[in-house]
């Protein structure tokens, strides 16, 4: 255990209880941007899992001495919800890095702390008695390996292994992000559509420059503001919940998808109901790039989120469907994807779009 | 016709559907051919056709489509053409609607449609530019050669009424229903009437900042915004060749008033009898020497173009009931009546309050100040009256309270001295001449007593009701200060102006009497 550090705002060391899932459900969904996964069934699983104990969620400024394994799902969450883990898939995988790279890992984290992943770390963490470093490699919602921060920041990452539904192990080591994710993305495809994924324990003296923090927190605090606002609220009462900028509120009046090369693309048309504006919402597994009347408003990677008007609840992109009543908000990126030399792998560019980035201000002092 | 339902009805579009927006109501100026979004500057198609040449558009995303129409529009274009006629999707439908974009798809090649587009848009602009043309070849070629034929030429290219005015906005040449919307403004303008567009655009001269002339226009008002344009652009056109045409008379009238004014410098200069030679000069510029003459001088300020208006001066003496000989001056105007008898009292009289209508009239125009001298005989009389009539002038620009009109009768010789010790140049000068005495004001009061008093020290000391001693001092004290002597006359004639300007009752003085006379 390591030395408790005094902070009194209660976020140094938080034990994350079953009573956290709802809030970190909706938050980690809000964080998505459209992706990542329904946080719902990865809640049941850490509520489940977690019973009547607590996880410990580190802040990462005290937890600079923890050897961090990133533990998370990769692949098709539609594929995870179908055939869901048995529940000893991520601590198998947890397992065969170790294993491999014979050094333990004294912390988890998530691999990106939204979408199902927001909660996947939680659960392992009860599973392996570990506790959860409040650092993921994503900040949201990202679809590629090699937008990992760590491969943003080392140009490779660590060890990994791939614990799959079936039972399979295997550990990829060496090769540059895009090399990972063609090998991975290839065993997926010919192997049930998911893995739990962990990367080798990683050590650093400072985590804010390795990844997103705080994200989980992020999670808890939109969340619980959320639910906090109950059923049946204003779009600017959510829009002030969230601090997020409102992009437009209407139905949504075509969604057209269509094959790509790599993932799906797609694009959702939503006429704002005052402005009669038309705000145009390019997809692929998440929102990437807002257009209003053909100009672009907003853009990846800040996170771009779409509400069900009624009810708050997040509409992700393989759900949105033509009628749907929404509010489209913008919400800004974590501070890491500020800094020029790691915006170009999450920027428009990186997702083919020819949009120069148009983003959000994140307010002074913000933790994340 | 210049709308897209002219390009729309043209053969060459034949097949060419309308895929997004209203083409009713949208008219069009250029077309610009575009092979990247990046080639649209921030209004590089203001009121334009933008034909999309590039790559097909119709296999890009929408949202390369959508952002490509936005910035369009951005760039001031009403319509876009592109390849097919296949539907667009429904968002794109929308959003040209909102941004009041029509989209056109065509069958035919683009490059054929945007040529056909091209020449269409283009024909107004050729046959107004020929209509220029035909203006300057027969200005040019001396086939039209004066105002008249010219606003007649212009009114046939144009097939609509045009005119030449006046300054005023009077016609002189063409139709006489034309007004000039705002005479006072020597700018182009443009009204809206129920028989159609007026358009007006003034003549101006290099040099002179009045309007001249105008030319006016009225397009009927079924013919479009274009043809007003090309009305505008033939009045521009016809406007260079009238101000040719006054360029020309304004040198004949600056030659002539050279040569009066050359001619009233010698008759000032006459003190006996004129040679011949002058009197045949004279005699030729119609000028009356002989007999009994009353001068008047007019001074405008150098910014009025006397020559320019010697005509209206002329008429509007001959309005005040005057037949005058006018020379041109620098600054204004000199002038005289003569007679072949001496004046009676009464009839100088009568003659004062017809000089001063003139200046009213005149001063309208210039605001100019105005002096008359007395009656003189003779050929040297001219000069004499003229002579007076400058120095009123010269005091009647001081006199606001008079209306800048003075009549050397009204003043005696003393009144005409002192007044001049009032004016605004000898005020400064005799403030300079006393700033030695100004720090203590009972040395210039004891100063002008003493020199009113003939410089009787007993007789200063009782005006002043101080000792004579303290007169005496005082009056050494002001030789020293002043470094003169008193006893010399001339010193003495000029300190007592300056006192008399400077001192109680002077400008700027307590209880200044400026309206003395």
């Amino acid at each position: 255990m390591p030395d408790t550090i005094d902070d009194d705002d209660g976020w140094a060391v938080r034990a994350v209880s079953a009573a956290d899932a709802p809030a970190l459900v909706r938050g980690a969904d809000v964080l998505g941007s459209g992706g990542g996964g329904d946080a719902r069934p990865a809640g049941l699983l850490f509520a489940h899992a977690v019973g009547a104990g607590a996880v410990q969620l580190l802040d990462p400024d005290g937890a600079t001495d923890h050897a961090v394994s990133f533990v998370g799902m990769v692949g098709a969450a539609s594929a995870f919800t179908e055939e869901l883990p048995g529940g000893g898939e991520f601590a198998r995988a947890l397992r065969a890095v170790e294993r491999w790279t014979g050094a333990r890992a004294t912390a988890l984290a998530s691999l990106e702390a939204a979408g199902l992943n927001g909660l996947t770390a939680l659960a392992t963490a009860v599973s392996c008695a570990l506790p959860v470093v409040d650092v993921d490699l994503c900040g949201r919602a990202l679809p590629r390996l090699e937008q990992f921060s760590l491969a943003v920041v080392d140009g490779a990452l660590p060890p990994l292994a791939l614990a799959l539904p079936g039972g399979h192990v295997l550990v990829v080591e060496g090769g540059d992000g895009p090399r990972c994710e063609r090998v991975v993305r290839a065993v997926l495809a010919a192997e049930g559509g998911w893995a739990a994924m962990a990367t080798a324990p990683v050590r650093r003296a400072d985590w804010a420059r390795v990844g997103p923090v705080r994200t989980t927190r992020r999670c808890l605090e939109l969340g619980a503001r959320l639910e906090a606002l109950g059923a049946s609220v204003s779009n600017d009462d959510v829009t002030a919940a969230l601090g997020a900028r409102l992009l437009g509120a209407g139905r949504v009046v075509e969604v057209a998808r269509r094959a790509g090369a790599g993932f799906g693309r797609g694009s959702a048309c939503v006429r704002d109901q005052r402005t009669s504006a038309l705000l145009r919402l390019e997809m692929e597994n998440e929102y990437l790039v807002a257009f209003e009347d053909g100009a672009p408003v907003a853009t990846t990677p800040d996170l771009l989120v779409v509400l069900e008007r009624r009810t708050a609840r997040v509409v992700a992109c393989d759900r949105i469907r033509r009628g749907d009543d929404v509010v489209v908000l913008q919400l800004p990126a974590a501070a890491f994807w500020g800094h020029p030399e790691h915006a170009a792998q999450v920027a428009p560019r990186a997702f083919g779009l020819d949009v120069d980035p148009v983003l959000a201000l994140q307010p002074a002092g913000s933790p994340w | 016709m210049t709308g897209l339902g002219g390009l729309l009805a043209l053969p060459a579009w034949r097949g060419t559907a309308v895929l997004a927006g209203e083409p009713g109501g949208v008219s069009l100026r250029t077309v610009v051919l575009l092979d990247a979004p990046d080639q649209l500057g921030a209004s590089g198609a203001r009121e334009a056709l933008v034909v999309l040449a590039g790559p097909s558009w119709r296999s890009a995303p929408a949202w390369q489509l959508d952002a490509l129409l936005r910035r369009a529009a951005d760039a001031g274009a009403r319509a876009v053409l592109l390849a097919g006629t296949d539907p667009l999707p429904g968002p794109t439908r929308l959003l040209c609607t909102r941004l009041e974009l029509c989209v056109l798809g065509g069958e035919a090649a683009l490059l054929d449609l945007a040529t056909a587009a091209a020449v269409h848009l283009a024909a107004p602009e050729v046959a107004s530019a020929r209509a220029v043309l035909d203006v300057s070849r027969a200005v040019a070629d001396g086939r039209v050669s004066g105002p008249g034929p010219l606003v007649a030429l212009c009114a046939r290219l144009l097939g609509a009424p045009v005119a030449l005015a006046d300054a005023s906005g009077s016609v002189l040449h063409g139709d006489l229903a034309l007004v000039v919307p705002r005479p006072a403004e020597p700018v182009v303008q443009r009204d809206r009437t129920a028989a159609g567009a007026v358009t007006a655009r003034p003549v101006l001269l290099p040099g002179l900042r009045s309007v001249q002339r105008w030319l006016v226009a009225r397009v009927p008002a079924d013919s479009g915004p274009v043809a007003v344009g090309a009305a505008e652009d033939l009045l521009c056109a016809a406007s260079t060749a009238v101000a040719g045409w006054l360029a020309a008379e304004r040198t004949a009238v600056e030659r002539d008033a050279r040569g009066r004014a050359a001619l009233l410098t010698d008759v000032l200069r006459l003190t006996g009898e004129p040679s011949p030679e002058l009197r045949q000069r004279a005699a030729a510029a119609g000028w009356p020497l002989a007999g009994w003459h009353v001068g008047v001088r007019v001074r405008t300020g150098g910014a009025t173009d006397v020559a320019g208006l010697r005509a209206e001066a002329l008429r509007r003496s001959a309005e005040a009931g005057l037949q005058l000989v006018l020379a041109e001056h620098g600054d204004g105007w000199s002038g005289w009546w003569s007679t072949d008898r001496s004046p009676s009292a009464v009839e100088v009289r009568h003659l004062a309050e017809r000089f001063r209508r003139l200046h009213e009239g005149l001063r309208q125009l210039t605001g100019c100040a105005t002096g008359v001298g007395r009656p003189h005989q003779g050929p040297a009389g001219v000069a004499r009256t003229l002579s007076e009539a400058a120095d009123a002038a010269l005091l009647a620009a001081g006199r606001p309270e008079q209306g800048r009109f003075l009549h050397v009768d009204q003043l005696g010789v003393a009144q005409t001295l002192l007044a001049w010790t009032r004016t605004e140049t000898f005020e400064p000068a005799a403030r300079s001449l006393l700033e030695p005495l100004l720090a203590d004001p009972s040395l210039v009061q004891t100063l002008g007593v003493y020199l009113d008093a003939e410089s009787s020290l007993s007789e200063t000391a009782t005006t002043l009701g101080i000792h004579r001693n303290t007169v005496a001092q005082r009056v050494a004290r002001i030789e020293r200060l002043l470094e003169v002597s008193l006893g010399d006359h001339e010193q003495r004639l000029a300190l007592q102006l300056a006192c008399r300007a400077v001192g109680p009752g002077g400008p700027g003085g307590p209880g200044g009497s400026g309206g003395r006379t």
